[in-house]
């Protein structure tokens, strides 16, 4: 992997446990990195408000804009009363009552949506607080719509991630199937003759081949993939695994001395993947009639090569 | 990854003592790394060590360890 570090603790938690050092039982999945070098801290850090904003759902950006415009509306009408330099509509001052504030707010509403009519203007140090409003008007209801465009966006991601997967998932159990055909011809084949033909051997290697493609496929189904199909299809998946893999072995174990060598590399590169399968290496927890089909994959890997 | 094989392919790293976990358990500039599975990581581990169980080390271990530099000391139930 390119550590130049890596250094092994050989007694591993037995060893520890022995000695009576203590012992974390807290359920933390996975620690975050602990070391970081500066330069990334940087980065992160200067992006972090910008990308807060982003990361807010949509509900919750709609409402800090709303928010923004009713805080801004009041404060242009504060300033009114507070401080005389209020909003001017035409040549006279925006009064302080009632009238005023849906004025302010009006004002308010103009300015974050950058429309800017000019019927109401600032005057003094509001005039700051308008620019200011503008440009987080600006900022937030860009990323409203981004996050409205983006929403639907990723639904197509998703439509098309689950179609592919549905595939994939009718190819293994149609590959599969196939195999297990095929496996069952062989056995019949060497039942009546003893010893398989030549011709035989060949098809018996591209069988391998392609049920160690289609183990590839469940194996990284286990392991990798973020989407999982439900624990039925699994279990379905799993058995006819398990029944190939049966297939082979009864044919490994009646197959003549010096046989082909790529068949040979074939059941021993089934053998090493089928193995890391098994109910409890599997990253997740799956149902117990999942984790025993697994188990029995692992030891019918144990006997094909 | 098919690489060629050398004479000692699987020897790039050195042993660590259990005493000097001990003593360095809080030392930053040394990340202890668990590869058992959660559940096992759950029942117990070395403090302020990292879960990166076997199966998801291709895929995690530069995400969680950025740093090839990083003094890493890995271990698992045991002896076995």
């Amino acid at each position: 992997m390119g550590y130049r570090n890596l250094r092994y603790y050989v007694g591993g938690m037995a060893d520890w446990t022995e000695s009576g050092a203590v012992i974390d039982k807290s359920d933390a999945p996975v620690a975050p990195a602990p070391v970081k070098s500066s330069a990334q801290l940087g980065t992160s850090r200067r992006l972090s408000w910008l990308e807060l904003l982003a990361n807010l759902s949509l509900e919750t950006l709609v409402s800090v804009w709303l928010g923004m415009i009713l805080v801004f509306g009041l404060i242009y009408w504060l300033a009114g009363i507070g401080m005389g330099w209020g909003l001017q509509a035409g040549n006279s001052a925006v009064k302080p009552d009632l009238d005023g504030l849906w004025t302010a707010i009006y004002f308010s509403f103009v300015t974050a949506l950058s429309i800017g009519y000019g019927d109401v203007i600032p005057t003094g140090a509001l005039r700051i607080f308008a620019i200011i409003e503008g440009a987080a008007g600006l900022l937030i209801f860009g990323c409203v719509i981004s996050k409205l465009v983006s929403r639907r966006q990723e639904e197509l991601t998703e439509e098309i991630h689950r179609t592919t997967f549905e595939d994939r998932l009718d190819r293994v159990r149609t590959n599969l199937h196939l195999v297990f055909s095929d496996l069952g011809s062989v056995q019949q084949l060497q039942a009546e003759q003893g010893v398989l033909p030549e011709l035989v051997v060949r098809r018996l290697e591209s069988t391998v081949r392609v049920f160690r493609g289609e183990l590839q496929t469940v194996h990284d189904l286990l392991y990798r993939s973020q989407i999982m199909p439900d624990e039925e299809t699994m279990h379905s998946l799993l058995a006819n695994l398990v029944i190939c893999l049966q297939g082979l072995v009864e044919i490994n174990g009646a197959l003549p001395n010096g046989r082909a060598p790529a068949l040979d590399a074939g059941l021993r590169s089934v053998s090493s993947l089928a193995n890391e399968i098994c109910g409890e290496c599997v990253p997740r927890v799956y149902a117990p009639e999942l984790k025993e089909s697994m188990d029995q994959i692992r030891e019918l890997a144990r006997k094909v090569a | 990854m098919a690489k060629p094989q050398t004479q000692e392919p699987t020897r790039e790293y050195s042993t660590i003592s259990r005493e000097e976990i001990l003593a360095r358990l809080q030392d930053r500039a040394l990340a202890i790394v668990n590869v058992m599975p959660p559940d096992s990581f759950k029942a117990g581990h070395i403090p302020g060590s990292i879960n990166l169980p076997l199966a998801h080390i291709e895929t995690r271990a530069r995400q969680l360890l950025s740093n090839l530099e990083q003094e890493i000391a890995i271990y698992c139930a045991g002896p076995t």
